[in-house]
């Protein structure tokens, strides 16, 4: 029995390896790069088609709909987070940023033939068509969360100069003694920020679409269709899931952890 | 008793010790993460649940703070989850 599980050729982590397509150096074409275009034209199409045009006072269904989603992130991220004077600023940011996400999480779990291997189909050579998310590369989400980043600390500092603005990282109240160890902990913790708002997102995504792989190639590798009966539906499961629920709250805590980050800095409690 | 442990430990080399120090390693990285969100969560949704109960005009109020406490408890998961990666493909 022990032997039959030794099936040699499932690597789901293939699915997640960036093959360059065409070596342009840093800036080579590969599979995320491809995937960011499309979920760039695809926020952008809907965005337009949705609230661009044919606006009215009696709202259609579809500007309902867009109007729904921009109260929810007006609401929800822009205004208990962002003060006044930069909500002008940083509002169509945030809500770039959870659109984007959102989308490009979408499209994630449409099957698209874009990917590193082909199949014949009557004679031509077409990609294998894959399941793949742009944002589950730690190398997308650490560009989106680098944004963040300088975002916060230029206009942390572009508002309350350098001195206030770094000096306000350490809490009230603390003894003399203990200000230099503090220091390197509040620095470590804006590290520590940045780096759990891109590992968030990257480890969702790439959790999530690694579990619907080796779910479903449980029945490859233990080489027996009945165990089909359990993995399928589990693998059904996960899929409405993380469509359902982890795509939106992802985009959704990204952009308001944004927001929170971006209007801390300019408006420090302390 | 003891030369009975003694014989069954000669027998075992440093790979085997390796490869299940590493098992374990991802073992624990996973299960201690996944217990501590458990817990995380259970607390958030239970004060959630409390808190609408005692004033239902704030529900949609706390729903943001809500999904936002949700997301960051389960990251923690992923922390834990890749501390055990970690350990398991450089040990």
């Amino acid at each position: 029995m022990i032997s039959l599980l030794a099936q040699e050729d499932f690597h789901p982590e293939d699915e997640f390896s960036l093959d360059t397509w065409v070596d342009l150096g840093v800036l080579s074409i590969n599979k995320a790069v491809v995937y960011l275009w499309i979920g760039a034209i695809v926020t952008i199409l809907v965005g337009i088609w949705i609230m661009r045009f044919g606006l009215s006072l009696r709202p259609s269904r579809k500007q309902t709909l867009g109007e729904s989603v921009y109260e929810l992130v007006q609401g929800q991220i822009a205004e208990g987070n962002l003060p006044h004077k930069a909500i002008g600023r940083w509002f169509p940011f945030v809500a770039s940023l959870f659109l984007f996400i959102w989308f490009l999480n979408i499209i994630s779990f449409i099957p698209l033939p874009i990917s590193n291997e082909h199949f014949e189909l009557f004679g031509a050579e077409i990609p294998t068509f894959s399941l793949y998310a742009a944002t589950s590369s730690l190398s997308v989400t650490l560009a989106l969360a680098l944004i963040t980043f300088f975002a916060t600390h230029i206009e942390g500092i572009r508002y309350n100069g350098v001195g206030p603005y770094f000096k306000s990282w350490i809490p009230p109240g603390v003894p003399k003694g203990l200000l230099p160890f503090i220091s390197v902990l509040e620095v470590i913790s804006q590290f520590m920020r940045l780096i759990s708002l891109s590992v968030r997102l990257f480890a969702n995504m790439l959790a999530g679409h690694m579990l619907i792989l080796v779910m479903l190639g449980l029945i490859i590798i233990l080489e027996s269709v009945a165990v089909a009966i359990i993995a399928v539906p589990v693998a059904v499961g996960v899929y409405i899931f993380e469509v359902a629920i982890v795509v939106t709250i992802q985009a959704f805590v990204f952009a308001l952890l944004s927001a929170i980050y971006i209007g801390g800095a300019i408006e420090p409690e302390h | 008793m003891g030369s009975v442990f003694a014989t069954l430990l000669a027998q075992v080399e440093g790979e085997d010790v390796v490869s299940a120090g590493r098992a374990i390693a991802f073992g624990l990285g996973v299960g201690l993460g996944a217990a501590g969100a458990g817990i995380g969560l259970g607390y958030l949704f239970g004060s959630m649940i409390q808190s609408v109960a005692r004033q239902p005009e704030l529900r949609s109020e706390l729903q943001g703070i809500q999904w936002l406490g949700f997301a960051l408890v389960e990251a923690v998961v992923f922390y834990g989850l890749l501390g055990g990666l970690l350990a398991y493909v450089l040990a």
